[in-house]
């Protein structure tokens, strides 16, 4: 008799999103899938629409990364209308989507991810919270993270135009120039930024690393797979989150493709499966050979990890010093002159977005610090409609595409958006996947303890699917419920945050 | 986060925020209430006190952020309970804040819990906190207008907000 187990989040009281664990007859995991309902109708919403209308529209897809989506937008919109924004235009953008980053970073660290390792991945649910991070590590980290967030929240605000869904982005270039006092402020935020950033390296070294039931978790082959890697890279071979091109390492760590954006649709394709409303984006190069890992299974992830694996080295010195830290840990030898054999333990996420966390702060001063910062030059009026765009950015949670293509008049006619988490969909399911076979032997019993570890499979991921789709947990109460193939309930187990 | 804003002595400061996806069809539905309540404020309103209305599309610790600082805060978001058809209108307190639509997220806490942050961390809270919640019926698709049971609640909890308001 084959028993289902389901992870059930009830944030909203119907259930959006589950984890469903398929067990055989001898009480061992035969297969994985997780689910949630797709948003409907985007694609219809916008065509017909103005394609300057974009920027405003896809940043209301979502409230996680509306800066991303915004970024996306913009850039799609510079090749819509064949304009190249003036330099100081590009570094403003950048330097908004640094500030974008370091929140982005510290809310997954400190509420999300961070406190199945700061609480422990076997302490009850209630405790794993943000709740239990402060109970652990004390107020006044608390308060940290909360000016953290306030202080780069106040430059989204003055360089985006709006504190949640920003207005700034415009074909060709940004709405406004910098002045030297506002220049001023946001390097102070920058350097701040840098001291919260080695603060919680210096936490997560602490209490995870030198904890050591938890980097043996880290290092244990149960959040292991060789798949490969995506991030965008600059014309050094260096991570950049802003513009760059798409750059590919297969498992074993040899380039394996490195194209413009623009080119994604040579490079990607998507599968659908029956029971799922999502897509499965691979290499198409490689082929979607099921949910395999391998250099020989087109499954691909694009995460603060596989940026690291990519990248010839950081950008920013004081992030250099924690990624070759961090590449030592895992003993990995070096592939080129400045970048490793790929990091395929998925739990060294966390620990990856801490390094980006050091590496944004470190790009927002270098931005802010430099000359042309505060250039009125900060757009080119387009002239023409190219007709076709395609923008990209790294999200936080994974490379974020936008492909527009429009009418003679600059009305949308295609829209077609592969957002970060669609990136992981095949990679969030493997590893659930392995999470739960290694966790759930022989029909052995369900603790909360063993549910925890598949969630943090995939809360790894940073998932943010009320764009991709709507909802999955994060900390949220469980329903676990087994029930037999005939999905007559056989247990159910409940735990409550 | 806290904002900063013209100081007013003796007057209640307010927040309105108005929860959910202005594309996202029903989800739409406390953005929209928020905006009617906005355009009513003003002289006709004397005894509203100081008020500020914004839009969110987020919640655990950016509503929380939200609303720290103010005397009162009002929220206004899509709810699916099942307690009725929709356009039923829920009032909540601060202990019921799971059920909200919007105010719990993916890439947040929820604000029931955010609210506990800021309790620990003694960040200045409203000590007023209202929540009115409309059952929907579709919040999946995206689309700009509202189905006709939810639209036909938006006067009543405009009313409703008003009425609290200047009370």
């Amino acid at each position: 008799m084959t028993k289902r187990i389901t992870i059930d989040p009830i944030t909203r009281l119907e259930g959006h999103g589950k984890i469903e664990i398929f067990l055989d007859d001898a009480g061992d995991v035969e297969h994985t899938y997780f689910q949630v309902p797709e948003l409907r109708g985007f694609e219809q919403f916008c065509l017909g629409r103005k394609a300057e209308d974009m920027p405003n529209i896809t940043n209301r897809i979502c409230g996680v990364c509306p800066e991303a989506h915004h970024m996306a937008a913009t850039k799609a919109l510079d090749a819509v209308f064949g304009v190249e924004p003036p330099p100081a235009a590009k570094k403003i953008r950048e330097l908004f989507y640094s500030a974008f980053y370091v929140t982005d970073h510290t809310t997954h660290f400190y509420a999300l991810g961070g406190p199945d390792f700061i609480v422990g991945p076997d302490a009850p649910a209630s405790e794993r919270n943000i709740l239990g991070v402060i109970a652990k590590v004390g107020v006044e980290i608390g308060r940290k993270v909360i000016d953290c967030r306030s202080r780069n929240h106040g430059i989204i605000k003055l360089l985006g135009g709006r504190a949640i869904h920003p207005t700034a982005g415009l074909p060709g270039g940004w709405s406004r120039a910098i002045a030297e006092t506002e220049r001023a402020h946001i390097e102070q935020v920058a350097r701040d930024n840098i001291d919260f950033a080695l603060f919680s390296l210096q936490a997560f070294d602490d209490l995870v690393l030198k904890n050591t039931a938890y980097l043996e978790l880290i290092l244990s082959d149960v959040y292991v797979h060789r798949t490969y890697g995506m991030g965008t890279v600059d014309a050094n071979g260096q991570v950049n989150f802003y513009d760059g091109q798409i750059r590919v390492v297969d498992p074993a760590g040899s380039v394996f493709a490195q194209y413009d954006a623009a080119d994604y649709a040579q490079h990607l394709s998507e599968t659908v499966l029956p029971y799922s409303y999502l897509k499965y984006p691979y290499l198409k190069r490689v082929g979607w050979h099921g949910f395999e890992d391998g250099a020989r299974s087109g499954i691909y992830a694009a995460t603060p990890l596989t940026r690291l694996n990519v990248t010839e080295g950081m950008p920013t010195p004081r992030a250099q010093e924690h990624f070759d830290r961090m590449y030592a840990t895992f003993g990995c030898a070096k592939v080129t002159d400045r970048r490793y054999a790929p990091i395929h333990h998925r739990l060294a996420t966390h620990w990856a977005r801490l390094i980006e966390l050091l590496y944004a702060s470190e790009r927002m001063l270098e931005l802010a610090t430099d000359p042309e910062i505060t250039s009125p030059l900060v757009r080119v009026i387009p002239e023409r409609i190219v007709g076709e765009g395609v923008g990209s950015v790294e999200a936080p949670r994974g490379t974020l595409t936008h492909h527009y293509k429009t009418d003679e008049r600059g009305l949308l006619t295609m829209v077609n958006l592969i957002v970060g988490t669609t990136n992981n969909h095949a990679a969030i399911t493997l590893s659930i996947k392995k999470a739960a076979q290694s966790l759930i032997k022989k029909g052995s019993v369900v603790t909360d303890g063993i549910l925890n570890k598949v969630e943090m499979a995939f809360r790894l991921y940073d998932p943010c699917l009320s764009c991709a789709t709507h909802s999955l947990p994060g900390h949220m109460p469980l329903i676990v419920r087994i029930r037999d193939r005939q999905g007559a309930l056989v247990q159910e187990l409940r735990q409550d945050s | 986060m806290t904002r900063p804003r013209a100081t007013r002595t003796r007057t209640t400061r307010t927040v309105v925020i108005g929860v959910g996806n202005p594309i996202l069809s029903d989800d739409s539905v406390g953005i929209r209430i928020a905006r009617q309540v906005q355009c009513c404020l003003g002289a006709a309103m004397p005894d509203a006190g100081d008020v500020e209305v914004t839009e969110m599309y987020a919640g655990g610790l950016r509503l929380m952020e939200a609303l720290t600082g103010y005397d009162r805060a009002f929220l206004i978001d899509a709810v699916e309970t099942g307690d009725g058809p929709p356009g039923t209108v829920h009032t909540f307190a601060r202990q019921d804040l799971r059920a909200l639509r919007n105010v719990s997220g993916v890439h947040d806490t929820s604000l029931g819990m955010a609210l506990q942050v800021a309790d620990r961390l003694s960040l200045p809270l409203p000590s007023d906190i209202r929540i009115w919640g409309v059952e929907i019926e579709d919040g999946m698709a995206f689309g700009e207008e509202l189905t006709p049971a939810v639209a036909a609640a938006v006067p009543r909890v405009v009313g409703a907000v008003l009425a609290a308001l200047q009370s």
